[in-house]
């Protein structure tokens, strides 16, 4: 299915910057936060909108092991790359990010649900300023939108909102060590904002 | 020529300096001692300080409302990090408070704000400076909090029966599942009580609808009056209810029946210049592994309802 969207050489190579980037990403973060961050291997695959839906569906709902899980998407948009980072909160410890990010305790929803945020955009910034210095651009950030409260998941899976057909995703899986923290953080391509990708990754090739 | 080149630009600083004074977004940027270097007109306007009361000073000496704490944990991954970090009026209605200033259109008692703090690397692309940018947002966050309010409503009111105010039988169903698995999970006990107000035709017949309304609203009441926080009331039928007691054994929700018998045997209804009096007629039913599913179990109460009414009314059974 990849062959409509990036050849192999394409693919290994994204594989490859986004696996530096990560590099990148965990020393930055290991700085900020005073930890050492476990990141998997970037793994660039194609989905289409139902996967995508499948995802969303899971979200804000208990897990097998009874965990509430969790979504935050940012939009992020430069050197004719655009998409959004999806961060998934599986059975996350609030009083974990709480004592992650350095806040005095987790507190209250609402300061629950900075916490998820915050956490998003330092990991979402870290991992995005990597991969946008290997593509020698740079990139606009939105806000953070927690899904279900910036915006209502049921909205965003009926009537058809996403207008693609496939998109692009590199997934991380991050782990913080000593933290009850584990998240996959999802960037998500479309195909019409794929070009300007395309086409560092073959000057990168050649 | 070269004066030229110099007027246009002399002439392109002097319109940015102009846009970022007069753009309706506020600009502050802060040095690594978070002191004031920038200060643009809409956070002067808004906050009535001038330029030179802030101009060089900590923002939180000039902001003591300000989380001292919060801010230098945002702003700290903003240096470290070198990228962006949010601030939404979801979390925190706003960073700095501006008294609303718009006296008629205006609806909130400040202004709502989302705010973004960006890295400004200097020459050396060291981040020794952040700016943050603040957006008045109020108009959007007041009307999605008004669109929350009414939401909101309008859940309460597609689960309520307007005659009783009682739980509509479409949502008490639907809690009845909810508790059933509840058990299924936790094995905490719960319990189940169906009733029927006695010979209700007979009301209906001899007084009117308006009057078998009242009755009906008086047995709901004496329940609401009865029910204890996490009891789940509903209205199934024309005159029947349903009460789920959740956390209640088998003898607490007979002490719970009985007294709501009681409780309706000496209650009169005085409507329309007459005195009405009346009874109920309840079947109870406490949740075991033997159930298979709800409906089951909502049978085997029905049942006991019943056998009430066979054994003379105004009484309760309870199913084993």
């Amino acid at each position: 299915m990849s062959k409509y969207l990036l050849t192999e050489d394409q693919r290994d190579c994204l594989q490859e910057i986004t696996n530096v980037a990560m590099g990148q990403a965990g020393d930055r973060l290991a700085r900020l936060l005073d930890v050492f961050v476990v990141l998997s291997i970037p793994h660039v695959s194609v989905l289409n909108p139902t996967d995508i839906a499948m995802t969303l569906h899971s979200l804000n709902r208990e897990d097998s092991d009874n965990q509430v899980v969790h979504g935050v998407c940012q939009g992020f948009i430069g050197g004719g790359i655009a998409g959004e980072a999806m961060l998934i909160f599986n059975g996350t410890d609030f009083n974990d990010l709480a004592s992650l990010l350095k806040y005095e305790k987790a507190g209250d929803e609402q300061a629950e649900n900075e916490l998820l945020m915050d956490t998003a955009n330092v990991l979402n910034g870290a991992c995005l300023k990597g991969l946008a210095e290997q593509l020698d651009s740079h990139f606009s950030f939105g806000p953070p939108m927690l899904l279900g409260q910036h915006c209502n998941i049921h909205d965003l899976l009926v009537g058809n909102n996403m207008k693609w057909n496939q998109a692009l995703v590199v997934e991380i899986n991050y782990a913080i060590e000593n933290h009850q923290i584990n998240c996959d953080l999802l960037l998500v391509i479309a195909e019409h904002s794929i070009a300007g990708l395309l086409q560092k990754l073959d000057y990168l090739l050649d | 020529m070269l004066k030229k080149a110099g007027d246009s630009i002399f002439n392109d600083v002097h319109w940015q300096m102009d846009i970022l004074q007069n753009i309706d977004v506020g600009l502050v940027v802060l040095d690594e001692q978070y002191k004031v270097v920038v200060w643009n007109s809409f956070m002067q306007n808004h906050s009535g300080k001038m330029p030179e009361k802030v101009l060089n000073r900590s923002l939180f000496s000039v902001f003591p409302e300000l989380s001292e704490d919060w801010f230098r944990h945002k702003a700290e991954s903003v240096f470290v990090l070198q990228s962006a970090t949010f601030t939404t009026w979801e979390q925190r209605p706003y960073l700095f408070r501006f008294p609303h200033y718009r006296p008629i259109t205006g609806t909130a008692e400040h202004m709502y704000q989302n705010s973004t703090i960006i890295p400004l690397p200097n020459t050396k692309g060291e981040v020794t400076n952040i700016c943050v940018i603040v957006y008045d947002v109020t108009d959007t966050a007041v009307n999605k909090i008004a669109q929350q309010i009414a939401t909101e409503k309008l859940k309460n009111l597609s689960r309520t029966d307007h005659l009783t105010a009682l739980y509509n039988r479409g949502y008490w169903e639907q809690r009845l599942i909810q508790e059933f698995k509840r058990f299924e999970r936790y094995q905490s006990p719960c319990s189940l009580i169906m009733m029927d107000i006695d010979h209700f035709k007979r009301v209906n017949d001899n007084y009117g609808h308006p009057t078998g309304d009242e009755v009906i609203r008086q047995v709901s009441r004496a329940i609401r009056e009865q029910v204890r926080d996490l009891d789940i009331p509903g209205r199934y039928g024309g005159e029947e209810f349903g009460i789920i007691l959740t956390n209640t054994p088998s003898d607490g929700a007979c002490v719970f029946a009985e007294r709501l018998r009681q409780k309706i045997e000496r209650m009169v209804v005085h409507f329309d210049g007459k005195d009405i009096h009346f009874t109920i007629s309840l079947g109870v039913c406490t949740l075991n592994d033997s159930y298979k599913s709800y409906k089951e179990w909502l049978e085997k109460t029905d049942q006991g309802l019943y056998r009430s009414k066979e054994g003379g009314r105004n009484r309760y059974t309870f199913m084993e």
